[in-house]
């Protein structure tokens, strides 16, 4: 076993707390922030392979740098988002978001 | 039964304490109970993945990590809980069934990704990443992947404009 | 030499058919013509049997029979067709007769009726299967007139259907004729299959069984004449079958005359008449048809003189002298059991009617409260009186003739048998004379009111059984010991001249004169209270027997009732558990999975969310375990 499969593990564990945060916190802005956590265990994963993967190039750094920057522009509009909706229900508790089910 | 070869590099020592402060701000952050708390454990956990990208030798992705995640996106997380107020202290109704089945789940997930990642294996790699990192990230930015660096910049604009867009305070007719 | 009429012999059933459909098409358009429609047409079958039979008469008439290929399945062809003999010419006239006096009667008993033109339905749909059935040239095609016969018994006797007791006996009439089907049936199936060519018309039946004997091995037709004879017991109301007809008597007193009395019931003596040749194949039947015709016979006597429901004694009655018949056929004289039936028709018929009358007079069936109706209603207890001495077999009238016939035949084979039959004759006259003591004798046991009120009934009810009682007198003179012309119409051959049998006529004669005396003195002199109740026998426990008709009905009840119901319920259990559990299994299961989707669809991301991650594990799992299977 190599440093990769640490990083890489360690990636795996990060992301599945996030993905839990994601499905169970009740908050929606914990819920983004932890879809922010998911995004940067994406990001490990791509400068691990970066450096120790089969050929190691700068290719995965530029993409962890693209997905940096969509994680920002993401979080800049779910932000939005959330505000407006705050405004109409003046909650951000995620159970009281069920229009799509009625 | 221990998977992993541990070599004592230094390296190593390095990863894992900054794996152990990555994971704990990760947990720490669903646990505590004030939604700021979950914030700042957050952020704490992005500069721990900065540091282990410096230990992984991208110098230029950790800044950028530092700047844009720690600087931007969590102060923009605090602005959002500070505009929206929740109710920290009311304990709703738990959803036992949702929270059982969700940690099972994401466990599976996570013992099918270990499973793969134990499974794979990983050839040495022959060649080493070029020393000035950001120089190169700079050159091959303006040359090999210019035109995503270009869509990049004009998915930030719509991004923003979309975001005033959507959060401007409807006009009261006058 | 050719008949000219018989060729349009299958007209006879088409026009009461033709009633039937009117009748049943526009029912509720026609209220009072209805009747008519269905006396028309009985008349018209009336008239073309009289023409055919008078056509007839005299020796040397052809049987005519047509017909055309019915059903062609691989090699086998079933025909259908009509075949006119002399029997059958016979049939058709006692059937049309009877069934146009009744439909006349009718006119006057039903009038009050609001379902009069759906009771002409019906008994034009009876009088269309009856003379199909006589005419049918093959036992298939009986087989169908036989069980239209039986539904259209069920629909008559169950003809005021809000009476809970004439539903059950409807029920009852049908389930227990049923029984006797099933063995006519399996006996048309034995022949289908033992028949050379499958042929199962009665020409074939006669010339493979009369001449060709041992093309069919004796144990298998005495199996088929068996069971035909167990379709008889049925229709007929032997025993152990009989059960039904007492509890026909629920059905309306025209079709008691029509049905229970003279035709439907006269099938199963048709029937074995029909197919004689195989019963004379084989002993072992002729003989059990006797037995049990002769024990029915007397049972049916003795209960019928403890009855008090006017037609039930008369029901009994039916069953006694169908017994007779059964009787003559065992003997070896199918002549004189169709003679007997013959004037069995006229005579019953004329009974049930003039019963009719007295029931519509006094709105009341019970013997114990009738009597003294004979000052009032002369016709009826004139004609009722001849009917009497008819059945009890008081020469010259016509009941002594055929029921001599009948015991001469019974003397020569079975001593034993002809001596019940004279224990019977005397049973008979006795209770016919009850009956008629207790109902126009003496003085008015009931109502005073009502009898005070009751009159003779209107003329279309007095005239048929003027009628049928002018029949009963003469009838009997076309067989006598005398001058048999009947006997050799009938069979086509000539009877040999046979010495009378002197001591055989007397002893019948006597048998019944004796009976009617032993009436007399029971229940006519000293005019006990109650119907003979004061003659309490020294037996109680006897009497109690026979009134209660031996228990029968309530043996059957528990053997066969009670255990098939229990069954019936068991069944219903299972089929509510079992089958029924399915069903509702089935659609609970859909029920939980529409609400189980309800749930997962609630519009929570959440929700949706971990929908997502369970399905991409699961998807995951099962493409990294392909490496393990």
């Amino acid at each position: 076993m190599s440093m990769l499969a640490s990083y890489l593990t360690l990636a795996a564990v990060l992301f599945c707390i996030g993905l839990y945060g994601v499905l169970t916190k009740r908050n929606a802005v914990v819920v983004l922030l932890c879809i922010e956590l998911m995004l940067g265990a994406v990001n490990l994963n791509l400068i691990a392979f970066a450096k120790y993967g089969v050929v190691p190039s700068l290719a995965g750094q530029i993409f962890s740098l693209f997905a940096i920057t969509v994680a920002a522009a993401e979080a800049a509009v779910g932000i939005a988002v959330l505000i407006v909706l705050y405004r109409s229900r003046a909650t951000v508790n995620v159970d009281d978001y069920d229009r799509l089910g009625r | 039964m221990f998977p992993f070869n541990l070599n004592p590099t230094g390296e190593f020592f390095a990863f894992f304490a900054l794996a152990v402060c990555a994971i704990t701000g990760a947990v720490m952050a669903l646990s505590l109970a004030k939604v700021v708390h979950t914030a700042l454990s957050l952020a704490f956990t992005f500069v721990s993945l900065a540091g282990l990208f410096i230990l992984l030798g991208a110098e230029f992705v950790a800044f950028v990590q530092v700047l844009i995640y720690v600087g931007a996106v969590t102060i923009l997380m605090i602005f959002g809980i500070m505009m929206t107020k929740h109710r920290d202290e009311e304990r709703e109704r738990g959803r036992p069934l949702l929270e059982t089945l969700a940690a099972v789940f994401c466990l599976c997930l996570f013992g099918i990704l270990f499973f793969a990642i134990r499974s794979a294996g990983f050839p040495v790699p022959e060649t080493a990443l070029p020393a000035d990192n950001t120089t190169e990230i700079g050159t091959l930015l303006f040359t090999k992947y210019a035109v995503p660096f270009e869509l990049v910049s004009v998915l930030l604009t719509a991004a923003f404009i979309g975001a005033v867009a959507l959060a401007k305070r409807e006009e009261e007719p006058a | 030499m050719r008949t000219v009429f018989s060729q349009y012999a299958w007209l006879a059933p088409l026009f009461p058919l033709a009633a039937f459909v009117v009748l049943t098409t526009l029912s509720r358009n026609l209220k009072r013509t209805g009747a008519f429609i269905a006396i028309v047409a009985s008349l018209a079958s009336l008239a073309l049997s009289l023409l055919i039979a008078f056509e007839r008469i005299g020796t040397g008439a052809e049987d005519y029979s047509g017909g055309f290929a019915w059903l062609t399945i691989g090699s086998v062809t079933l025909s259908a067709g009509f075949e006119v003999t002399n029997l059958t010419a016979l049939m058709l006239v006692i059937v049309s007769l009877v069934a146009f006096l009744v439909n006349l009667y009718s006119l006057g008993y039903m009038r009050d009726d609001e379902r009069k033109s759906v009771f002409y339905a019906y008994l034009s749909l009876f009088a269309c299967s009856m003379l199909g059935l006589v005419l049918a040239d093959n036992l298939l095609l009986l087989y169908i007139g036989w069980e239209l016969v039986g539904v259209c018994s069920f629909l008559l006797i169950g003809f005021w259907f809000h009476k809970p007791e004439a539903r059950a006996a409807a029920k009852k009439a049908f389930i227990v004729t049923r029984v006797g089907d099933l063995g006519l049936l399996i006996a048309i199936l034995l022949l289908f299959r033992y028949m050379p060519g499958h042929a199962l018309d009665f020409v074939s039946l006669h010339n493979v069984f009369d001449s060709q004997a041992g093309v069919i091995s004796t144990s298998i037709t005495t199996a088929i004449a068996l069971l035909l004879f167990l379709g008889a017991v049925g229709k007929s109301g032997q025993f152990p079958l009989h059960v039904w007809l007492p509890d026909a008597m629920e059905g309306p007193t025209p079709v008691s005359a029509l049905i229970h009395a003279a035709t439907m019931v006269a099938a199963g003596v048709f029937l074995v008449a029909r197919t004689y040749d195989i019963f004379e194949a084989s002993a072992v039947a002729l003989d059990t048809v006797a037995y049990i015709g002769a024990f029915t016979a007397l049972l049916a006597a003795t209960a019928a003189l403890k009855q008090n429901d006017i037609k039930r004694v008369l029901a009994y009655s039916t069953v006694s002298q169908l017994g007779y018949m059964m009787l003559a056929l065992g003997s070896g004289s199918w002549t004189a059991a169709v003679f007997h039936l013959f004037t069995h028709a006229f005579f019953k018929a004329l009974l049930f009617l003039g019963a009719g009358n007295v029931i519509h007079a006094l709105h009341t069936q019970d013997l114990r409260q009738m009597g003294g109706l004979g000052r009032r209603m002369k016709t009826t207890a004139w004609t009722f009186g001849a009917g009497v001495l008819a059945l009890s077999g008081v020469p010259p009238l016509a009941g002594f003739w055929s029921k001599d016939a009948v015991l001469a035949a019974a003397f020569e084979r079975h001593p034993l048998l002809f001596a019940v039959g004279i224990v019977t004759a005397c049973f008979t006259a006795l209770y016919m004379a009850r009956l008629f003591i207790l109902a126009f004798w003496g003085r008015p046991r009931g109502d005073a009111a009502l009898a005070a009120r009751a009159k003779e009934a209107p003329a279309v009810m007095t005239a048929p059984l003027l009628v049928l009682a002018a029949l009963s007198v003469a009838a009997g003179f076309v067989q006598t010991p005398f001058g048999s012309w009947l006997g050799a119409w009938l069979s086509g051959e000539a009877i040999p001249e046979q010495a009378e049998n002197v001591p055989v006529m007397a002893a019948s004669a006597a048998a019944g004169l004796l009976g009617l005396y032993l009436g007399w003195l029971l229940y006519g002199k000293g005019a006990p209270k109650g119907g003979g109740a004061g003659q309490t026998r020294p037996w109680p426990w006897l009497v109690r027997l026979v009134e209660r008709e031996y228990y029968l009905n309530e043996a059957y009840g528990y053997l066969f009732v009670k255990p098939l119901q229990g069954l019936g319920r068991a069944l219903r259990l299972f089929d509510d558990a079992v089958v029924g559990g399915a069903g509702r299994l089935a659609a609970g299961a859909v029920q939980a999975l529409g609400r189980l989707n309800s749930r997962l669809l609630s519009g929570q991301l959440q929700t949706y969310g971990l929908a997502a991650v369970i399905a991409a594990v699961v998807l995951m799992l099962a493409i990294a375990g392909r490496r393990f299977w």
